[in-house]
């Protein structure tokens, strides 16, 4: 039992060692038919419930002002013209995607 | 009573049994191999040795000035599924009056809200990571913004090209494929 403890610690405390993630934000939006449906979330896999996400024109009008719900995701109808979405968890932790980035999953 | 002779090892064995040893003092060498790019990454964090590659300084943004450097002289990195990113580092002696944040962006921000990722750090050194779109024109300009306590953006350009040669070349050579 003691040869196997000792056999097995350093396996064990590398693997113990995880490591450190980056925490960038992400959204990516798909289109299914008129619909337009964004998922938010962070790079290190956690999800983003709750946290702002807005659609604004180019002419810098809020044309849909909400939040991602619990499972991180937000279905809106597509606006007619320019717009991108505008995923917002606080200053400096933006994601922007462009209308003409949204396409068919 | 049995008497086992033992047979003399091999060449190849008597070779192990009398050099095994020595793998020691090959194993206090190989860190040894890695000690200038430790001392060299130290050095860079700590800022000894300067702000970073590729320094744009002196620009005016507001009544501010600040110099821009990238953190390496490399091309973006993949960050998992959240892209591309390049580390910039800015200093602004002057920003310890006035500035409430300072972003980084490329291309033209839309609004304050959108100004791009945020600089942390003391105004002297202060760094960010800042996601590259693939679809980047190479010539495009990457741009500083700065909040002020008076609620006003102040906003000033580099192209691109000059702040960071190797993210353009990068740009260039995948040509949007991506």
């Amino acid at each position: 039992m003691k040869q196997l403890m000792r056999r097995l610690a350093l396996p064990l405390l590398a693997l113990a060692a995880t490591p450190a993630l980056a925490h960038n934000p992400m959204c990516e939006c798909t289109e299914h038919g008129e619909q337009i449906t964004c998922k938010g979330g962070f790079s290190d896999g956690s999800g983003a419930p709750g946290v702002t996400l807005d659609v604004i024109g180019y002419d810098e009008q809020v044309l849909v002002a909400s939040k991602l719900g619990d499972d991180s995701t937000l279905t809106f109808k597509r606006p007619e013209g320019e717009f991108y979405v505008l995923f917002d968890a606080g200053p400096g932790h933006v994601v922007e995607v462009d209308h003409a980035d949204i396409g068919a999953p | 009573m049995s008497q086992t002779d033992t047979l003399p090892p091999s060449g190849l064995k008597q070779l192990w049994l009398k050099w095994r040893f020595h793998l020691n003092i090959l194993l206090i060498l190989v860190p040894l191999g890695f000690m200038p790019k430790y001392f060299a990454d130290a050095s860079l964090f700590r800022g000894d040795s300067g702000l970073g590659a590729n320094i744009v300084e002196n620009i005016q943004v507001g009544r501010w000035t600040l110099d821009l450097a990238e953190l390496r002289d490399e091309a973006p990195r993949a960050e998992g599924p959240a892209g591309y990113f390049k580390a910039f580092n800015a200093a602004c002696t002057s920003c310890d009056e006035g500035v409430k944040a300072t972003y980084l962006r490329v291309g033209k921000p839309r609004s304050l809200r959108a100004a791009g990722t945020i600089f942390f750090g003391a105004p002297a050194r202060m760094g960010t990571s800042l996601p590259i779109p693939p679809r980047t024109r190479p010539d495009a300009d990457i741009w500083i913004t700065i909040e002020g306590w008076d609620g006003k953006m102040y906003q000033a350009s580099v192209p691109l090209a000059k702040a960071s040669p190797a993210t353009a070349a990068w740009l260039e050579k995948q040509g949007g494929n991506k």
